[in-house]
């Protein structure tokens, strides 16, 4: 029997690049990976259809960015664990992030084991 | 269990949680859709409502549980609940002066019937669409341990410190109520260096809180204290810190200043006595009372904002009450001050501050009309160089109509018929009178018997002094200049007539030989010409009716600085320099109003120390 059902999760980034390597190495470490969005928008939406265990999100993304979609997002499920995807200098967007109900957030360029990290510490 | 024991720190930490409850309600005024505040006047008041609980405060904790329950509500829709904040700032209030109540045995007194109808109507009207309250960790243990401060290091190579540092914040205010975060603001800046402190209050243990902030990830140290955070940077060497009674300061710093005279005599009798040993010990001595007294001086020092956090509540509170719209800003509130002078300069302050809402801002129609922003903008600024306090209360309200004040001082007889215009100084001295005012600028409005004058002779007391700048039309600042310390200052002595008198060296620029050619007017009064310029000359023989024989020779004379503005002081004879220690004083009514305080000199006679600002 296993231990545990493992962890749903949603990737939001507007690049599939991103989404694929995020998504491999959330898959490699055992997590699954429900669905993807590609802009803010859409992942609200997934978010409520999906409910995951877990979203990373992108900062900037067309239609809606990925703060916006945190603050929607936050508004019907504060409990929502959202990690924030940012690229280095967009410290006031993280921090913004973070305050609009992200919970942790990591810094591109990926090292799986830091994304890993942070993953434990937002489901932790 | 013996609930006396835990009095003293249930009113402390419970004046700390409604003191943040009040800056929480302020922030919300100003944003009413944000969540934040919300969020913060929730938990603070959760906070609150656990140690009355703990204490056994019925009345108290019942009139906390309520409001806490609408604020949990509220905090789904802020924006729905702003016709509350009225309300809740007079439960706040009413919390505050309950808290001190029942501490006094009268909870069981307390009688909060109003304010709970209150709450339960304004409740039933504004309940907000749906019930979105957001779980909060309940801090069901009484509240008991300390508030302390917490400074945390995020790991020196953690990529985005400030973002990090926010996420170990969200992870204590999981715990507790958070505030007093530092350095503040500096979490969106790029080069942010990973350090910074907050204040913590809840049920949580250092263990748990430790816990917490570790698991945000990056972190490399987390240190506990109580009282003042170490500065950003000083981190790895901070001291430990206690609290120390302020009355226990005082006397230590009395008797230092007892030192310093003593240790003045003691170098005075070693001067002339032929003895290495006896010079050696007394400037030993010398040594060690200066550096005691630094130490001292240090500790008193204490950051403004202790006295400016009340500041932005005395402003919104009459700035609502005569309709007015005002944007209060604070700037410099770490500035260091004694703590004397603090506590001095908080009443003349707020009488600056009420004047600028009541007769500097103008009604939003009359700015507009004038091409200003419809909301006023008061703000209060501290800066210091090594010895000097600058503190300035500006608005860009309608400044003062030089026009009318003089009409009015020519009337009362307070400047020559023939004046024709007031200068920024001129005027400073009219507002000062006692009894002096205009029916539109200056009266007292806070009707607490505190008029310009009192403030003006609230500051010379203390060794301050007031400048003035107004620009019809445009607002006024008034600066108010003050010594960072109290109770040493470095002087120079000098005598008329059988007297000594004291110039603090802040004040003076040189020291000249009055010389006769060099005599001249101004105005029709006497000046001394001073290299290019013409300095006023004031002879104190004079102006302190000294009748007796003037010692032979040419006078000196004292050069006063005060903001650029100088004046020569004719004196029968210079002594010299001398550390003196400022006594409180209260000039008797009646005498000429050219003192600052009094000081008792090394061979125990008493001085008085001249203000040069009333000089000038």
């Amino acid at each position: 029997m296993e231990e545990r059902v493992s962890h749903t999760v949603l990737v939001c980034d507007d690049a599939i690049f991103m989404r694929t390597m995020i998504s491999d190495i959330l898959a490699q470490a055992g997590f699954e990976v429900v669905g993807e969005a590609e802009t803010g928008r859409e992942a609200v939406e997934k978010y409520r259809h999906l409910k995951p265990d877990l979203v990373t999100m992108d900062i900037v993304m067309p239609d809606m960015g990925g703060i916006e979609a945190v603050r929607e997002i936050c508004k019907d499920h504060p409990e929502a664990r959202i990690l924030m995807c940012s690229a280095m200098g967009q410290q006031a967007l993280v921090v913004e992030a973070i305050q609009a109900g992200a919970k942790d957030f990591v810094v591109k360029p990926f090292q799986p084991s830091r994304v890993l990290e942070a993953v434990q510490r937002v489901l932790g | 269990m013996d609930l006396s024991r835990y009095a003293a720190l249930f009113l402390t930490e419970s004046r700390e949680q409604l003191g943040a409850c009040g800056r929480a309600l302020l922030d919300w005024e100003r944003t009413p859709a944000s969540t934040e505040p919300v969020v913060s006047l929730f938990r603070a008041m959760h906070t609150f409502k656990g140690m009355a609980a703990a204490m056994g405060y019925s009345n108290l904790t019942e009139l906390a549980h309520r409001t806490e329950s609408i604020l949990d509500l509220l905090r789904g829709d802020p924006a729905s609940g702003r016709d509350l904040i009225d309300l809740l700032f007079r439960i706040v209030d009413a919390l505050e002066q309950g808290a001190e109540r029942a501490m006094a045995g009268g909870d069981a007194q307390l009688d909060f019937t109003k304010l709970l109808a209150d709450l339960d109507e304004a409740s039933a009207a504004a309940a907000p669409t749906g019930s979105r309250a957001m779980p909060i960790p309940e801090v069901a243990a009484p509240a008991f341990l300390p508030g302390r401060e917490v400074r945390v290091t995020i790991r020196s190579g953690a990529a985005m410190k400030g973002a990090r540092a926010l996420v170990a914040l969200r992870k204590a205010e999981a715990l507790g109520s958070v505030s007093e975060i530092r350095p503040p603001g500096a979490f969106e800046q790029e080069l942010f260096d990973g350090r910074f402190s907050f204040h913590f209050s809840g049920a949580a243990d250092d263990l748990a809180l430790r816990a917490a902030v570790e698991a945000a990830g990056e972190v490399a140290t987390v240190e506990f204290g109580t009282g003042d955070a170490a500065a950003p940077g000083e981190a790895a060497e901070r001291s430990r810190q206690i609290r120390v009674d302020l009355k226990r300061l005082d006397a230590i710093m009395n008797l230092v200043g007892e030192l310093v005279v003593a240790k003045g005599r003691l170098t005075e009798l070693a001067d002339p006595a032929d003895s290495p040993e006896l010079k050696a010990v007394g400037s030993r001595i010398s040594r060690i009372a200066s550096d005691l007294y630094g130490e001292v001086v240090q500790a008193r020092l204490t950051p403004v904002w202790q006295v400016f956090d009340r500041f932005p509540r005395v402003v919104r509170d009459l700035a609502r009450q005569l309709g007015k719209r005002v944007r209060f800003e604070v700037e410099g509130e770490d500035t260091q001050l004694d703590r004397t002078i603090l506590d001095e300069i908080g009443e003349p302050l707020i009488h600056l501050l009420r004047n600028a809402v009541d007769h500097g801002i103008e009604p939003a129609e009359q700015r507009l009309v004038h091409g200003k922003p419809e909301e006023g903008l008061i703000r209060i600024t501290a800066t210091s160089d090594r010895t000097t306090v600058l503190i300035r209360v500006i608005d860009d309200g309608v400044g003062i109509d030089r026009g009318r004040v003089l009409a009015d001082a020519r009337r009362a007889g307070l400047v020559p018929e023939q004046t024709t215009e007031l200068n920024d100084d001129q005027l400073l001295k009219v507002l000062a009178r006692p009894g002096f005012s205009t029916a539109t600028q200056v009266t007292d409005v806070s009707g607490r018997g505190m008029g310009m004058d009192a403030v003006f002779s609230r500051l010379r007391a203390l060794g301050g002094s007031v400048d003035l700048a107004t620009t019809y039309g445009q607002g006024s600042t008034f600066t108010l200049r003050l010594p960072m310390t109290l109770a040493i200052v470095r002087a120079l002595l000098a005598r008329v007539g059988e007297e000594r008198y004291a110039f603090p060296l802040a004040g003076i620029a040189e020291t000249v030989e009055y010389h006769p050619n060099r005599v001249a007017t101004l105005e029709g009064r006497e000046a001394y010409a001073l290299r290019e310029t013409l300095v006023p000359t004031v002879r104190l023989r004079e102006r302190f009716g000294v009748t007796g024989p003037r010692p032979p020779g040419r006078s000196p004379a004292v050069i006063l600085d005060v903001g650029g503005r100088r004046a020569a002081i004719v004196v029968d004879a210079l002594i010299g320099q001398q550390e003196i220690v400022v006594e409180p004083f209260e000039a008797p009514k009646g005498t000429l109003p050219l003192f600052s305080g009094a000081t008792i000199l090394g061979d125990g006679a008493p001085a008085l120390i001249v203000d040069p600002a009333a000089l000038v």
